[in-house]
């Protein structure tokens, strides 16, 4: 059936690309109608997070330095490391878990098989270790949800390829978004327009029926799937003047906070559908903890300033949260005080249909993965698995109701029905 | 695949041939043939064909050769197979033919009546790789048919696999740019221009072919492919001369940073490529330099900037302009592993501390960009035990690889033990991404815990280690991690020796080598063919923003032999280039000028429309089609009206899918909607900035509208009408390049919006008759707009710079 599909994808243009759908002849002359959500923010720990000093403590001298198995703490049912008097700025793990931890679900023991920077964040970000064509899951989301959004998947940075369905935007400054809101206007000012707007209108209408005829043309699929993709950003990129509202006049000064405010101004303006997170360094073969003392604070911090401002603008309960890294740091330390690549790590979600306070899956004293009974999601040696990236992307796709969508299909991630984490997301929860 | 030692069955001469297996086989089996001269030439054809196109690609180059090659993990096993990326392209057949052997001897093995071969592929069998392929699997079922049909004389079911004769016809049913149009995409590709009347008079005259009469006089030929010779002789000129201009030595050095990044060094490069260590005492020569001629405080100021900010361009800019230089002189590309100088500037050569030695070799002291080649001196530490190592006194060069920017762009730490650079110079310069070797499901976890030295003892990690680490183990003498203190620098206790030891490839560094392992290194890589061919993929990338195909993985896929022919037509392809490539004694140029000629640059449409999802497969990435980075489109702007736009710089560029070389490095490839926004303001703007001014120039020296006024009025006569769709071909072909005629769809489609635009305004009250304030700024003389063409005709060519023919290239 697959094989079916493929092909019949492949000759009506999908199997390269499916750029954003062709716009109705309505949608072609109105604003296009913003996307009212679900918003996934993903956010990366790039290099590597030290997970035994965030939600999978061991507190043993031989995997932490700062402190030891009785200083471990707890909030519900999340234990953590103590980070208040380590960390110099940001969030520590107290004040996190305090906020959000009723609402947090925590996964440790994930196995990312291998443990070098390139394979490890491609599988972690599309759920697929040995193909270079997978989507991300925020790109995915966003080419099933919204594909016709002007910024329908942004991107900060991490591994972000979109398997050719949705164009990748990167707006890196918002003073940005602002230069672009207005561009029929004269430096964007909506008085002064380039054109009247009869003139703009008659633009528009031979741009479309070019656009409609070249279609029906013989085209080589490149050229094809370029033709799609311009028209539709261009026509697109209307609904840009509805983010300057929402672009704060004060710009923050951590990394993270300065991406939250372009992805959030961009949900709230329903021209988004996910961004990508990302802030690095996190690589620490040198000085471990030091540096993960320095990165888990702002990381989470990032984390909690998009949670509070998504609040402000009234999109907090449409927003999900992903929290995770491409590979967890070893358990032990270097000569040079640092930790090495570990196969072994953690990711965090939060967020509508989500039930919280829960921890999945855990590690042993060692930080190795205990296997897991996929149903009943508890520790079992006998009928348990290595829970890898794609029984996470399996479980994220349902989620979000996109694993059948046929973008869905045409990167299949291979997870026996037997081994899908349906129970996931919590009691009766199925996703939203 | 991992096999024991053993004595093989049959291979007692060790050089058996196939068809001498294949007998012999067929004679131990005689419930199937008993007589060796029933064994038919076609079954061998027939499985010789299966071998190539089927368990070969698919399973003995995707997977066994990683390890079970010369150097490999499984190199001391008796099925060791050829890696035919290390070969030439004529040693090609006589390696698939040793592999295909090899294939067969081991088909023969069988334990408990089961073969060998599937028992370990499938990890059943003690196998150094584990399970290689899943049972029932595409993959197995690969190598369970090759079992079968070797076990049995009377094989043969039928072949799903793409013919190698479809290769050859890979482009049937595909249209060419002719030379005309192939020049303007060339030109504006690597010059940052249109083509100029002389060139195209030049392929003009030679579409039209003479030849001499045996009377002796000279006579229109008739046959087509003469022409065709011609032009394309005419057409190999043009592009000789446009290959020497200073326009295509920035694309090309624009193209090849963003291959290699070296602009991306962190921090202000004098502190980080100069360091602390080897140059305190030059680096920061711009503090103190006399710049009290300049009177005036704040210039004096600002001219010190400047000196600042020009002296580290010129640093970061080394590289590339090495690149320039092996290429603007004809050098053997090999260079750019083994160049024994770097490129430096009358402002670098301050910072390395020998400006004075060398300044006469400068036209211009104060030219920050003036380069020329130099040997620097072994570097001197502020302590002796930082001297470096040198038998001549001077600095080991080795191209690229020794440039303390690339050594800075890669640095490494106490762990990574120089393996990020080995990961990139493998990628670089032999186009070989060794992570990729280890892309499959392991548990690297309990490797680590289960072996003292995983990455040399498990055949997980050792897969990609065993080729890392001596070429990580080459840079051993860049072995500092502070870059502001030092890059220069030997380990105190010696290069590791919990690593695989120091060389390439299976070949030891020799110890008398290791002051200049570098060097080493780079003739090393410039005696393997897979320098060749990753020279050419580079070349590929500069011309179409894209790299070449990797092999289809997914067996699964049905589409898989369709995107297995597109991989391989486009193989072949490099693999010619790069066999000239090599001929031309490595002239980069000639690799440029092949894939120019090539099908795969000048294939520009359809010629019917395609019915076959296979076809649309294979056919995904064929085209250049590539939508133009700020930097190009900024130089067509320029190139197509005179002047660049200006918006497409800083921020901007970066929202339009520009790279910084650091955080950001892979270009877009497709638009967002953020990109659509800016590509109306910039066809708004330079419509605005462009239309009136053009028809205030004189007629003669109009770029846009030389042929027509704003008089013009359609529908008011057939002449006036004539002359508007003349001005419209003329607009299409200036700006899109397009050859359209005067009734054509498109220049119908054009002049209904001139028509319309003006029949609007027409029926509009308080119409101005000016253009609009801004658009009518600049101009020559006043230009009137009182029938409101020249604003009808600013929303043409509006219209005309939304479209892909302009924003693509």
């Amino acid at each position: 059936m697959r094989r079916s599909f493929l092909k019949s994808c492949a000759l009506t243009g999908l199997g390269l690309a499916m750029p954003a759908r062709t716009l109705t002849a309505t949608e072609e002359k109105q604003d296009l109608q913003p996307y009212e959500g679900p918003h996934y923010l993903v956010f990366n720990a790039s290099g590597g997070w030290d997970t035994t000093y965030l939600m999978d403590p061991k507190g043993t001298e031989q995997i932490n330095r700062l402190y030891k198995r009785d200083d471990i703490l707890t909030h519900g049912n999340h234990t953590f490391a103590p980070t208040a008097k380590h960390k110099k700025q940001g969030l520590s793990n107290e004040d996190f878990f305090a906020e959000f931890g009723q609402s947090l679900l925590v996964f440790n023991g994930l196995d990312y098989s291998v443990n070098n920077h390139a394979p490890c964040s491609r599988y972690m970000a599309t759920g697929k270790l040995d193909s270079l064509a997978y989507p991300t899951f925020a790109a995915l989301v966003a080419a099933c949800q919204g594909g016709s959004c002007p910024l329908s998947f942004l991107t900060f940075g991490n591994y972000s390829a979109t398997g050719n369905l949705v164009a990748k935007a990167r707006v890196p400054y918002l003073p940005s978004l602002r230069r672009i809101a207005n561009a029929d206007s004269i430096e964007g000012n909506v008085k002064s327009p380039y054109h009247d707007d009869f003139a703009l209108e008659r633009i528009e209408a031979t741009l479309q029926q070019q656009h409609s005829d070249r279609l029906k043309q013989n085209q080589l699929p490149r050229r094809q799937h370029a033709e799609s993709m311009l028209y539709a950003a261009q026509v697109n990129s209307k609904a840009l003047k509805r983010v300057t509202p929402h672009i704060p006049k004060q710009i923050p000064k951590t990394r993270l906070a300065q991406q939250a405010e372009i992805a959030l101004a961009s949900f709230k303006a329903g021209v988004c559908v996910s961004a990508n997170l990302s802030i690095g360094q996190f690589d620490s073969h040198a000085n471990n903890d030091a540096d993960q003392m320095k990165l888990i604070p702002e990381f989470l911090e990032g984390i909690a300033y998009a949670l509070h401002r998504a609040e402000d603008l009234n999109i907090r309960d449409k927003l999900v949260v992903i929290a995770q890294s491409e590979m967890g740091r070893t358990p032990g330390y270097n000569q040079g005080n640092g930790k090495d690549h570990w196969s072994i790590g953690s990711v965090m979600f939060l967020g509508p249909g989500i039930e919280g306070n829960r921890v999945i899956g855990h590690t042993d004293e060692k930080q190795f993965a205990l296997p897991l009974d996929p149903d009943k999601l508890t520790t079992n040696d006998k009928i348990g698995i290595r829970v890898r990236p794609e029984h996470i992307h399996s479980a994220l796709r349902k989620f979000a109701g996109i694993a059948d969508h046929p973008y869905s299909q045409l990167f299949p991630l291979g997870v026996d029905q037997s081994q899908q984490l349906t129970n996931l997301w919590g009691k009766s929860r199925t996703g939203i | 695949m991992s096999l024991p030692h053993r004595t093989p069955i049959l291979a007692k001469s060790g050089y058996l041939t196939i068809s001498s297996i294949l007998i012999a086989a067929f004679a131990s089996q005689l419930s199937l043939a008993s007589d060796p001269a029933s064994c038919p030439t076609i079954n061998n054809q027939k499985l010789d064909h299966f071998f190539t196109t089927e368990l070969w690609p698919k399973i003995g180059r995707a997977e066994c050769v990683k390890c079970h090659k010369s150097g490999g993990d499984a190199e001391d096993t008796r099925f060791v197979l050829q890696d035919l990326s290390r070969l030439a392209r004529q040693e090609h057949e006589s390696a698939l033919r040793a592999n295909r052997d090899a294939f067969l001897r081991m088909a023969f093995e069988q334990k408990d009546n089961e073969s060998l071969l599937l028992l370990k592929a499938s990890g059943r069998l003690d196998h150094g790789g584990n399970e290689v392929l899943k049972r029932g699997g595409a993959g197995y079922q690969i190598l369970q048919a090759f079992v079968h049909r070797v076990q049995n004389p009377n094989p043969i079911p039928s072949d799903a696999s793409p013919d190698a004769s479809g290769i050859a016809s890979f482009f049937d049913g595909l249209e060419m740019l002719d030379h005309e149009r192939l020049l303007r995409r060339v030109t504006l590709s690597l010059a940052g221009r249109l083509p100029t009347d002389k060139e195209l008079a030049s392929l003009a005259k030679a579409s039209i072919p003479e030849y001499t009469t045996q009377a002796g006089t000279r006579a229109s030929a008739s046959r087509g492919e003469t022409a065709v010779g011609n032009q394309r002789k005419a057409f190999v000129a043009l592009l000789d001369n446009i290959l020497t201009e200073d326009a295509f030595y920035d694309r090309l050095r624009e193209g090849f940073n963003d291959i290699f990044l070296t602009l991306g060094v962190d921090g202000n490069p004098d502190q980080t490529v100069l360091s602390y260590e080897h140059f305190d005492k030059t680096r920061g020569w711009y503090q103190k330099f006399d710049l009290s001629h300049i009177q005036d405080e704040k210039e004096r100021r600002e001219a010190g900037y400047r000196l600042a900010r020009e002296y580290r361009a010129a640093l970061l800019g080394e590289p590339m302009r090495l690149v320039e230089h092996i290429v603007r002189n004809d050098h053997p590309f090999t260079e750019i592993v083994t160049a024994d100088y770097i490129m430096v500037t009358p402002y670098t050569a301050r910072g390395y501390g020998c400006f004075d030695a060398i300044k006469d070799q400068f036209k211009n002291h104060d030219d920050p960009f003036e380069y020329i080649p130099v040997r620097l001196k072994a570097l001197q530490g502020r302590r002796e035990s930082e001297n470096q190592d040198s038998k001549t006194g001077f600095y080991p060069h080795a191209g690229l690889l020794s440039t303390l920017q690339y050594l800075s762009r890669y640095p490494t730490t106490e762990t990574n033990r120089n393996r990020l650079r080995a990961r990139m110079y493998y990628e670089h310069f032999l186009g070989v991404d060794v992570l990729e070797l280890a892309a499959r499901v392991s548990d690297a976890a309990a490797v680590t815990s289960k072996f003292e030295n995983p990455t040399m003892q498990a055949s997980e990690c050792v897969v990609c280690h065993k080729t890392l680490d001596p070429v990580a183990g080459l840079f051993q003498n860049f072995w500092r991690f502070d870059r502001n203190s030092a890059l220069y620098g030997k380990r105190k206790e010696g290069w590791f020796t919990d690593m695989f030891a120091t060389g390439f490839e299976g070949e030891d560094l020799p110890a008398s080598e290791r002051w200049r392992a570098l060097q080493w290194l780079g003739k090393q890589t410039a005696s393997d063919p897979r320098f060749a061919r990753a020279m050419t993929g580079h070349a590929y990338y500069l011309l179409t923003g894209r790299r070449p195909l990797l092999p289809p993985k997914d067996l699964d896929d049905p589409l898989y032999d369709a995107r297995a022919v597109a991989y391989h037509a486009q193989q072949k392809q490099i693999d010619s280039i790069a066999a000239s490539f090599k001929e031309s004694n490595y002239n980069f140029k000639t690799a440029i000028k092949d894939w120019i000629l090539s099908d795969f640059y000048r294939v520009d449409g359809l010629s019917s429309r395609i019915t076959s999802a296979e076809r649309v497969a294979s056919l995904e990435d064929v085209g250049v089609v590539r939508m133009l980075s700020p930097e190009q489109l900024e130089r067509k702007i320029e190139a197509v009206f005179g002047k660049a736009s200006g918006h497409l710089q800083g921020q901007t560029a970066m929202l339009y899918g520009g790279i910084d070389s650091k955080e950001v490095t892979e270009r877009a490839v497709d638009p967002s909607g953020a990109m659509g926004a800016i590509q109306r303001t910039i066809a708004n703007d330079v419509a605005c900035k462009n239309v009136a001014l053009d028809f205030s120039r004189d007629q003669s020296a109009r770029i846009l509208f030389p042929d027509i006024e704003t008089d013009s009025i359609p529908g008011e006569s057939p002449s006036a009408d004539m002359k508007i769709r003349a001005a419209i071909v003329h607009l299409h072909k200036h700006v899109l390049g397009r050859d359209d005629n005067e009734d054509s769809v498109e220049v119908n489609r054009t002049f209904e919006l001139f028509a319309g635009v003006i029949s609007d305004a027409r029926n509009t009250s308080g119409i101005d008759e000016r253009e609009t304030w801004s658009c009518r700024q600049g101009l020559l003389k006043p230009v009137p707009d009182p029938h409101y063409t020249v604003r009808a005709w600013r929303a043409v060519l509006t219209y005309l710079l939304r479209q892909q023919e302009f924003l693509y290239e």
